[in-house]
This record gives structure tokens, C-alpha cells and sequence, in this order.
């Protein structure tokens, strides 16, 4: 386990939760031990009592069979009893361990600089990160199964001894041999298959958005066929990888077999000079102790896997908790790109062509985006400052944005307008009015409780943008910062945004910053501001 | 909620796994097989076993084949238990290879959008890996390999054998009874897991939008709730999820216990009642060393129902996909068709608002026609219907004197050019040739000149510049140009072009106008599109 961030979080919150995840060790240990001692004691017991049968009946009375036949019973009773306790336990502790996890490394990721942070919220890197939660958790659902797998060997040691110690030293060898040869064989196979595989996947996933995207032009030129052979043979690559990984993970089972059976031989073959029922027992008991290390070379290659995602997770979970001092920037602050500067409650419009960077100007407004960003903007060393400061995390209470994507979160309409912050019901229906939704609002049929699917989806477009623009009318800022706010919406809805926002930044006060292609909503800036191409500056 | 949860997967999801399961064919027997192939080579290790524990007072040397035999035997379960494997990941590929396929149909078709969505695709796929390469096989070899152990050992002592029968019985029972319960409260924490991690998974893909709101704090307090929520009642679930797994450790460790008391009892012959056999040392112990063996089939079953979890969950998603549209009639029309819309309503499900209602169009032949309208005012639908991409739910499309509703998809005779057209690996010429496979090498060159693809054609290489899928080297302009020049290749009488200049500014804009006039000439043409400067290239304007 890494010494990092995460370790660190996970020892925190393994000590909360101490007592459920010693009782499941302890059970582990119990179950681990006890399905050797069973056997154990089943074999010496059986050869025991052949060999006082054949004696006669005097020293088969003799034989002490109570003590044998209850211990076995007990066994049996136990092992059933822990292996449930052993379940709960470790379960009910290691899930309301991870429950601290996923909060905490949500809040380090919102911390870490947006050059770090915000890559790893898109496409696969954000499904990577779901991923590495997940391996980290089975890993610590399972952290009682080296207990179990500990107590069995130990068990079966402590069995062989009785027959000498030539056949405890060889079950000692095996269990080693067992787990140090799987562990390095696990981790090579690991190492080299698992990132293939994520590879792949990214690929599959990235030919099927592409060509689903073109569905329409797949059919008329009938070339679906070639489209679908292509996903196919990305598909046949994923599959070919997973059966390479089974076919070496399945020498892991043989090596494991295969020694198994040669310590079960070389036990009995050490111990022939033993009293029988002690060789018996032995054997057996190396048997089990072996089995129960079966699960060890899946637990090392979930253990390489969790390793590699822990480094992942640590890189993000170094960044403390947030900047809270939000307060030290100015209540109504100025903005000055470049040579311009525009005071507060002012109305500007940022024109160029399209791919020059004025989504990049109000990201960088917002701190979304690092200072040595590679992508275009104005350029890199040109000022822009709010309030006379570069504008970074804490610039952000100055401004209420409508982003292009117009994006939403899973959840319900209110749930979307709530990320504003908290405000009244008659405040929302007004932005959402403002915002020419608030009809269709009304008409949902859980109104404002309505779930809209992930990422808006059973809204149309338009009703996502409105939406996105009610959300930032709602949020209490100096500034707005509106990114094409009426793309997608007919002339004369356009027509009744533009009219409304006017008559809302009036009332309000508020200044905007404007991306728009459309002619409509310039009419609400009285400056502009051309954005160049960087190369074009140069 | 967890009711009609339950009535999806016993309706969607089992038949649909039990369906695609088939396409694992050869694959999967093959799988059970070598499981099942487990059996003997687990018989000839407790053979062995005993055998030697018999023969070890008389010397090594009349033990030593025994422990050969027993080593050997140990070996050749791990060689089995790998051939099991290889043949269920090969069953797995061929399952998953097969519903990839269904799926990439259905996505094709069109009707499944978002990045998202396609991505649950191919997790969906991924995650019938386990179900069919582990729990099928296991399964299946689990409901004969206890009946064929317990066999074996009824050659030894058939009361022992009897012992292990009767403990499965109970233990059927108790399944029966409480494996239901057990299985539903496990299924329903399985998927609260899963529903946090999309909550996650939600949040992590919002965080831009998060942060500009430094709604940062609220998030993280919501994914807080939502966790401890999860954890608390989790572990009421779990008391029963558990059961079934508290049931199968009992029964096996009674069934060794049962085995080893009485084996014992009757070498002693102290057994308090008659039994019609007397045992020796290699029958008793064999018997004891196979019994372990009877339930290791039902635990590597359980230890495979997490897989099966997974798939039931990820089948609910791929059986939903829509079916995929049927393949497109051949070309039918020689000259520009009229297009007349009567009355055409379309819904995409039943209940929902149609997204046309009634609509009425009369297009002349040869005319161009732009639909002007809202995103969500059904433009993209109405093309789309064209194409038997969109369901004609009521009404009529008249093409020429041919009614779509009897031809279903008139994409043979359209051309087509939309705001992302599609890159397929190979060259230039290739990509522009599959809009009109007969086009010879100067007609493609012409069409690549025409619209202003020249500079590719220069500056990279010419027509065999080789493009990736990613359409790696064109900018999103030149992809554009690429498209319509498909347009101007294919000779078709109908074009439609999809928002042909969305999301460019004002002066790429009109750098594609010409081009666009040129394409339309001599068609009938529907442009769907938000731009008045488009619109304006129409002989007709329709407002949605």
C-alpha cells in the first residue's frame, strides 16, 4: 500500500471503523483455520479408529471418541457461524469506511488547479477515476481474506508439526513458494495487460461516439456495414486482450495446483515413519491449508490493479481542501482584457470567428482554466484581471455563468437551479420566466421536481440552454457571463430572452460579458471587444 | 421501485441474458465440460490420498505410486480448472462479440445519442464477460457435479454417500426458501453501489460547472449524505443478502462432520444402530476426502453471482436499445421528386409528445425548401424520417407516385451533408468514393476542387492524404467541405443537408454558401438549419 494522501485516509478511517474490521479478520481467521482443523481432525480421527477397529473391540472401546467427534462438531458450527459474522462485519465496515472516501476525493479534485483537476472530469479519465474508487474498495472489502488465508496455513503447521518437522517445513516451503511466485507473476501479468485493456476500451468507446454521431450519413451512402466492421475489429482487439489475460491468469491456477500436490506427497512421504493417524492428518491439513490460499493470486491481481489506482487517486487527493477565503476579493469588481477595462454593471460583447478562444476568455475568467493553458485565447501574456487581480478560484463569486455545453447534472430541474444556491420558490420561477422556460416548467408533470435525466437529456436543446441561462440569472453576481445563451432558440423566443434579460440587467445592475454568433443578443452590449487569433497578435 | 425492478429482470433481463447466452455456442458446453472434467480428476486425488494413508505403515515404497498418482492428479485440476477458464473467455468473446454487434445496429440506427449513453454500451457489453466466461459454466456444472462426487463415494460407502445426499436436500430447501430473499436484498444493494458511483460519476464529469457555481462544498456534502445513506442501510440488506452464503458453509461443513463421525464410528463398529456395511481405512477416508469436494461446486456458484448481478443490471440496458432500422430499398427515382407531407406525426414512444403533430408539406420537384426552427422543433426528425431513422407513427410521405410507408427509407436515392460528416480509415479518395462507389478518380478530383478542398489536396499528400477515424490532419471546416463534396459525387435526385453551417461564424459561413447552392442545384433539397443567411439560399422557407 502507498504512503500517500489515500493511505493515509484509509488508515483514518480504518481506525474509526476498528472493532467491525477486527471481528471480520478475526472471523476470517476463525473460518481459515477451522475448515483445516476439521479435516485435520476428521483424518486423524478416521485412521485412528481404523486402526483401534482392527485391534478389537476392547481398544475400540478404549478409543476416546467423544472428545474427537464433539471437537468435530464444534468445528463445523463454528466455521458457519464466523464465515457469516466474518461477511457482515467486513462489509458493514468497509462501507461506512469507503463512504468518507468518495466526498473527500470529490472535494480534493474541486482544490486541485484546474489544469490537474478538470482533465480527469472528461470522457474515459472521469470513468478511470469511478474505476479507481472501485478497486480500492473491493480491496478493502477484502482485507480480512489474508487473515483467513494466514490462519489456514498456520493451521496446517501447526497439524504437520505433530508428524515432525520435516513435514511442517515443507507445507512452511509451499505456502511461500505459493504466494511469492503468484504475487510476482500476478504483478507482471497485471503491468502489462491491464493498461492494454483500458486502451482498448477508450478506443471501442471513442469509434462508436464517432460513428454513431454519422448515423444518418452511414445509411445514405450504405457504408454501415464497413462502419459496424470497424467497431467490430476494435471490439475483437478488447476481447483478444481479456482472453490473453484469462489464459495467463489460468498458469497461476496450474503453478498453484501443481504444488499443492507435491506438498501433499512430499508431506506423506516425510511423515511415513509418523504414527499413521498423525501422517493422515498432515496430509489432509496441508491440502486444506493450500486450498485456502486459492484466492491469493486473484487478491494480487486486484492488489497490483488497486496499487496502480491508488497512485492515481493520490495524485488528486494531495490538493487540500478548498480555497475557502473567498472574501478577499472586491464585492463589484472591474474587468480589463488587455488595454480595455470595463467597469462594473457594464454590457460587452467579445467578437472574433469561431475557434478563437472567447470560451476560453470567460473560462479564464472563472479560473477554470491554468495561465500556460496551450489553448488559444488572447494570448498568453496578455492581462486580464478582475478587480486588478489574475483572476483565479477566488474571482468566482464575481460571476454567474451559462456555459456552452449548457450543462446540467443527473437530477431534477430544482436540483440544476439549486447549484445558484439556495433562493425561494417565487425567485426561481421568476428567473426561469426571465428565461422564457418557466411555461414549460409549469406544464412538467412534476413540475419543478422533474427529473431531467443525466446531463439534461430529456430536455431538447433549447430547453437545456434556457435552462442553463435561468441558473446563472438566478445566482447572485456582479457579472454575467453568458456563452452563446440563445443558440438553438427560434427567432421569436430569442426575441423574448433578449428583451427580458435587458430589462432584468436594468433592474439588477448587474454587468455582462457576451459570447454570442448571433446578431440578436449584441444589441444587448454597448462594447465590444475583438479577439484575435494568437498568431495574428504575433 | 424494487418490486417493478424485479418484474424488469424477471421479464428484460433473464430472457434476454438466457437469448444472448446462445451465441457462446460450442464455447460454453465446452466450459461446463472442463468443470465437470474437475470431477474425476478430484476422485483420483482422494483415491490417491487414501491409498497412500493406507499403504504408508507398510514402507514409502508401497505408498510412492499413490503419491504419484495423488501429485499428478493435484496438477492436472489446475491444467482443467485453466481449460475451464480459456473456454469460458472464449464462450464470453463470442457472446459479447455478438450483442457488440446487435447494439452497434441499434446505435446506428441512430436513436441512441449521447456520449454517455454510448458508453454504457460498451460497459454493458463488458460486464456480460463474467456471466457468461464464470457463472453459466459454473452453473451448469454445479447442478451435476455434487450428484456425480456424491457417486463416487457411494461406490465407497454408500451410507456416507446418503449422509451428503440428505444434507443437500436441506440445504436445497433453505435455498429455496430464504435464496430468494437473499439474492433480491444482495441484488438491491448491488445496484444502490452502482448508483453511487453514477452519482460520482455525475458530479466528477459536472465539475466545471460545479466550480464556476463554487457549488464545490454543497456537492461534496450531497456525495456525503448519499454515502453514509447507502452505508446505513446497507447493512440491514446485508444480514439477509448473507444468509444464502451462511446456508452453503453450514451445510458443508455438516456434511464433513456428518462423514467423519459416522466413518469413524463404523471403523470402530461402535455404531448404535445397523448399517449394511463395514468400512475400511481407504473407503472411510476416501469418503472424507471427497467430501469437502461435494459443495466446492455451489462455492465457486457463489463466488461467480456478483458476475451475474452485473449482466442482469447491464442487460436491462442493451434489451432496451431500439430495434435497429431495416436496411434501405434501392434507389427508385430517376428525375427530382416532389415530397409531400400529409398530416405526418412522429413519436418515438408510445405516451410521449409526438415531436411532429400533423405536419403538412408540399415540396415541387426540384425546389429547395429550408426548415427554420428551434432545436427540439423536429427539423433533424423530419430528415431523419426520410432515412427510416424516425418512426412515421401516423400520416403519409409521398415520394413522387411511392409512399414512404410502403418503401420505409428512401436513402438510396438522397444525398446527405451534416455538420460532423464520418471518417473511415483509408484515404482522401476512398472517403469520398464510398458516397458513390462508380465515381472515377477525376470525378472524385473534381468534387474535392469544387468545394475547396484544394489545399488539402496540395499541402498533404493530395487524394491519398490517409485519414483516421478521427479524421486526424482536417480541420472542422475542411471536414465540411468533405461532406458536401460526398453530396456533389452521389447522383442523387433528393439532398438533405442537417444544420450544414452550425457552430461556424459568420465568414466560414459564407465561404460555404456557393457550395451549398452548387450541391442543391437540381434537387429536391430540405436544409435543416438555424441560419436566416442559409435559409435565405432557399426557394421556400418553412418555420417549425
Amino acid at each position: 500500500m502507498s504512503a500517500g494522501p489515500l493511505a493515509a485516509l484509509i488508515r483514518q478511517q480504518r481506525k474509526r471503523h476498528a472493532d467491525g474490521l477486527r471481528l471480520a479478520a478475526l472471523s476470517a481467521a476463525v473460518v481459515g483455520a477451522g475448515s483445516v482443523l476439521l479435516l485435520g481432525l476428521s483424518g486423524w480421527f478416521l485412521t485412528g479408529a481404523a486402526i483401534a477397529g482392527l485391534a478389537g473391540l476392547a481398544s475400540a472401546q478404549a478409543f476416546n471418541v467423544l472428545l474427537p467427534s464433539a471437537g468435530i462438531r464444534l468445528l463445523a458450527i463454528l466455521r458457519t457461524a464466523f464465515r457469516y459474522l466474518e461477511r457482515l462485519s467486513g462489509h458493514a465496515a468497509a462501507l461506512k469506511a469507503l463512504a468518507a472516501i468518495r466526498p473527500t476525493l470529490y472535494a480534493a479534485l474541486a482544490a486541485a488547479p484546474p489544469v490537474q483537476g478538470l482533465p480527469l472530469s472528461r470522457g474515459e479519465a472521469s470513468a478511470r477515476l469511478v474505476q479507481d474508487v472501485d478497486a480500492v474498495e473491493t480491496r478493502l472489502i477484502r482485507l480480512s481474506a489474508p487473515w483467513g488465508a494466514g490462519a489456514a496455513v498456520a493451521a496446517g503447521l501447526a497439524l504437520a508439526a505433530p508428524a515432525g518437522w520435516a513435514p511442517a517445513l515443507v507445507v512452511a516451503l509451499a505456502a511461500a513458494a505459493t504466494v511469492l511466485s503468484v504475487r510476482a507473476l500476478a504483478r507482471r501479468l497485471t503491468a502489462r495487460t491491464g493498461p492494454a485493456i483500458q486502451q482498448a476500451t477508450g478506443d471501442l468507446k471513442d469509434a462508436l461516439a464517432a460513428y454513431a454521431a454519422a448515423a444518418p450519413e452511414l445509411r445514405v451512402y450504405g457504408v454501415q456495414e464497413r462502419a459496424a466492421a470497424e467497431i467490430a475489429a476494435k471490439g475483437a482487439r478488447l476481447d483478444a486482450l481479456k482472453r490473453d489475460a484469462v489464459a495467463a491468469a489460468g498458469w497461476l491456477a496450474v503453478l498453484q495446483a501443481a504444488i499443492l500436490g507435491l506438498a501433499v506427497a512430499g508431506v506423506l512421504a516425510l511423515a511415513h515413519d509418523a504414527a499413521t493417524p498423525l501422517a493422515a492428518m498432515a496430509g489432509l491439513a496441508t491440502a486444506m491449508a493450500l486450498e485456502g490460499l486459492a484466492g491469493v493470486g486473484k487478491a494480487f491481481e486486484q492488489e497490483a490493479g488497486a496499487d496502480a489506482a491508488a497512485d492515481r487517486l493520490d495524485a488528486v487527493l494531495e490538493h487540500g481542501p478548498s480555497l475557502a477565503g473567498a472574501q478577499d476579493a472586491p464585492d463589484r469588481p472591474s474587468l480589463t482584457f488587455g488595454e480595455l477595462t470595463v467597469e462594473p454593471g457594464s454590457r460587452l460583447v467579445l467578437t472574433g470567428p469561431s475557434g478563437v478562444g472567447k470560451t476560453t476568455v470567460l473560462e479564464r475568467l472563472l479560473g477554470l482554466r491554468g495561465l500556460n493553458s496551450a489553448h488559444p485565447g488572447i494570448r498568453p501574456d496578455e492581462r486580464l484581471l478582475c478587480g486588478g487581480q489574475e483572476p483565479d478560484a477566488r474571482a468566482r463569486p464575481a460571476f454567474a455563468h451559462a456555459p456552452q455545453d449548457a450543462a446540467m447534472i443527473a437530477g431534477t430541474v430544482r436540483a440544476n437551479l439549486a447549484l445558484a444556491g439556495p433562493h425561494p420558490d417565487e425567485a426561481v420561477w421568476a428567473a426561469l420566466a426571465d428565461a422564457a422556460l418557466e411555461a414549460r416548467v409549469r406544464a412538467l408533470p412534476q413540475g419543478l421536481d422533474t427529473w431531467i435525466g443525466e446531463n439534461g437529456e430529456r430536455l431538447s436543446g433549447g430547453e437545456r440552454r434556457r435552462l442553463s441561462l435561468a441558473r446563472a440569472l438566478l445566482r447572485d453576481a456582479p457579472w454575467l457571463l453568458l456563452d452563446e445563451p440563445t443558440e438553438g432558440l427560434d427567432a421569436a423566443t430569442e426575441a423574448l430572452v433578449v428583451a427580458r434579460l435587458d430589462a432584468r440587467l436594468k433592474r439588477t445592475g448587474q454587468g455582462l460579458v457576451l459570447v454570442s454568433h448571433r446578431p440578436a443578443p449584441h444589441a444587448l452590449c454597448d462594447q465590444q471587444l475583438p479577439i484575435a487569433p494568437p498568431a495574428a497578435i504575433g | 421501485m424494487s418490486a417493478s425492478l424485479t418484474a424488469q429482470l424477471e421479464a428484460v433481463a433473464r430472457p434476454w441474458l438466457k437469448a444472448s447466452a446462445r451465441s457462446g455456442g460450442r464455447a460454453s458446453s465446452a466450459a461446463s465440460l472442463w468443470l465437470l472434467a474437475d470431477v474425476p480428476a478430484a476422485i483420483a486425488f482422494a483415491a490417491g490420498l487414501a491409498l497412500a494413508i493406507d499403504a504408508l505403515p507398510r514402507g514409502l515404497a508401497a505408498a510412492g505410486p499413490w503419491l504419484v498418482v495423488l501429485a499428478l492428479a493435484a496438477a492436472a485440476r489446475g491444467l482443467l480448472a485453466r481449460r475451464a477458464a480459456e473456454a469460458g473467455a472464449r464462450a464470453a468473446a463470442s457472446v459479447k462479440a455478438q450483442a457488440r454487434h446487435d447494439a452497434v445496429a441499434s446505435v446506428l440506427g441512430g436513436r441512441v445519442t449521447g456520449g454517455e449513453a454510448l458508453s454504457a454500451v460498451v460497459e454493458g457489453v463488458e460486464a456480460l464477460d463474467g456471466h457468461v466466461a464464470r457463472f453459466e459454466p459454473a452453473r451448469r456444472a454445479a447442478a451435476v457435479a455434487p450428484l456425480l462426487l456424491i457417486a463416487a463415494i457411494a461406490v465407497a460407502t454408500p451410507v456416507a454417500a446418503g449422509i451428503l445426499l440428505a444434507t443437500l436436500v436441506p440445504f436445497g430447501l433453505v435455498m429455496a426458501l430464504a435464496g430468494g430473499a437473499a439474492a433480491e436484498e444482495s441484488r438491491r444493494q448491488f445496484l444502490a453501489l452502482e448508483r453511487l458511483s453514477g452519482l460520482f460519476l455525475d458530479r466528477v464529469r459536472a465539475l466545471p460547472l460545479v466550480l464556476a457555481f463554487q457549488a464545490e462544498g454543497a456537492v461534496t456534502r450531497d456525495l456525503s449524505v448519499a454515502a453514509d445513506d447507502l452505508a446505513r442501510r446497507t447493512i440491514r440488506v446485508l444480514r439477509v443478502a448473507f444468509l444464502s452464503s451462511g446456508a452453503l458453509e453450514f451445510f458443508a461443513a455438516l456434511s464433513v462432520a456428518l462423514v467423519a463421525v459416522y466413518c469413524g464410528f463404523n471403523l470402530l463398529r461402535l455404531l448404535p444402530f445397523p448399517v449394511p456395511e463395514q468400512l475400511d481405512l481407504k473407503r472411510a477416508f476416501f469418503a472424507l476426502a471427497l467430501a469437502p469436494e461435494v459443495y466446492a461446486p455451489l462455492r465457486r456458484l457463489a463466488a461467480a453471482y456478483h458476475d451475474r448481478q452485473a449482466a442482469e443490471a447491464a442487460a436491462l440496458t442493451l434489451a432496451a436499445l431500439p430495434a435497429p432500422a431495416p436496411a434501405p430499398p434501392a434507389a427508385a427515382f430517376g428525375a427530382p421528386p416532389a415530397l409531400r407531407f400529409q398530416a405526418v406525426t412522429v413519436s418515438y414512444e408510445a405516451g410521449e409528445a409526438p415531436v411532429l403533430d400533423g405536419f403538412d408539406l408540399d415540396i415541387a420537384p426540384g425546389e429547395v425548401v429550408a426548415l427554420l426552427g428551434p432545436s427540439g422543433s423536429g427539423k433533424t426528425t423530419l430528415l431523419n424520417l426520410l432515412l427510416g431513422l424516425a418512426p412515421l407513427s401516423g400520416g403519409e410521405v409521398s415520394i413522387g407516385d411511392q409512399r414512404l410507408s410502403h418503401l420505409g427509407s428512401i436513402a438510396a436515392s438522397v444525398a446527405w451533408a451534416g455538420q460532423s460528416p464520418v471518417i473511415l480509415p483509408g484515404t482522401l479518395a476512398d472517403n469520398l468514393a464510398l458516397a458513390y462507389p462508380g465515381a472515377d478518380r477525376e470525378a472524385i478530383q473534381r468534387a474535392a476542387r469544387a468545394v475547396g478542398l484544394d489545399a488539402v489536396l496540395d499541402d498533404r499528400g493530395g487524394l491519398d492524404t490517409r485519414l483516421d477515424e478521427r479524421g486526424a490532419g482536417l480541420s472542422g471546416g475542411e471536414r465540411r467541405r468533405l461532406g458536401l463534396a460526398r453530396a456533389l459525387l452521389k447522383p442523387a435526385p433528393i439532398l438533405l443537408l442537417d444544420e450544414p453551417t452550425a457552430d461556424l461564424d459568420a465568414a466560414s459561413e459564407q465561404a460555404l454558401l456557393p457550395i451549398l447552392r452548387e450541391a442543391a442545384h437540381g434537387r429536391t433539397t430540405l436544409i435543416a438549419t438555424h441560419s436566416e443567411i442559409v435559409a435565405a439560399l432557399a426557394d421556400r422557407v418553412v418555420r417549425l
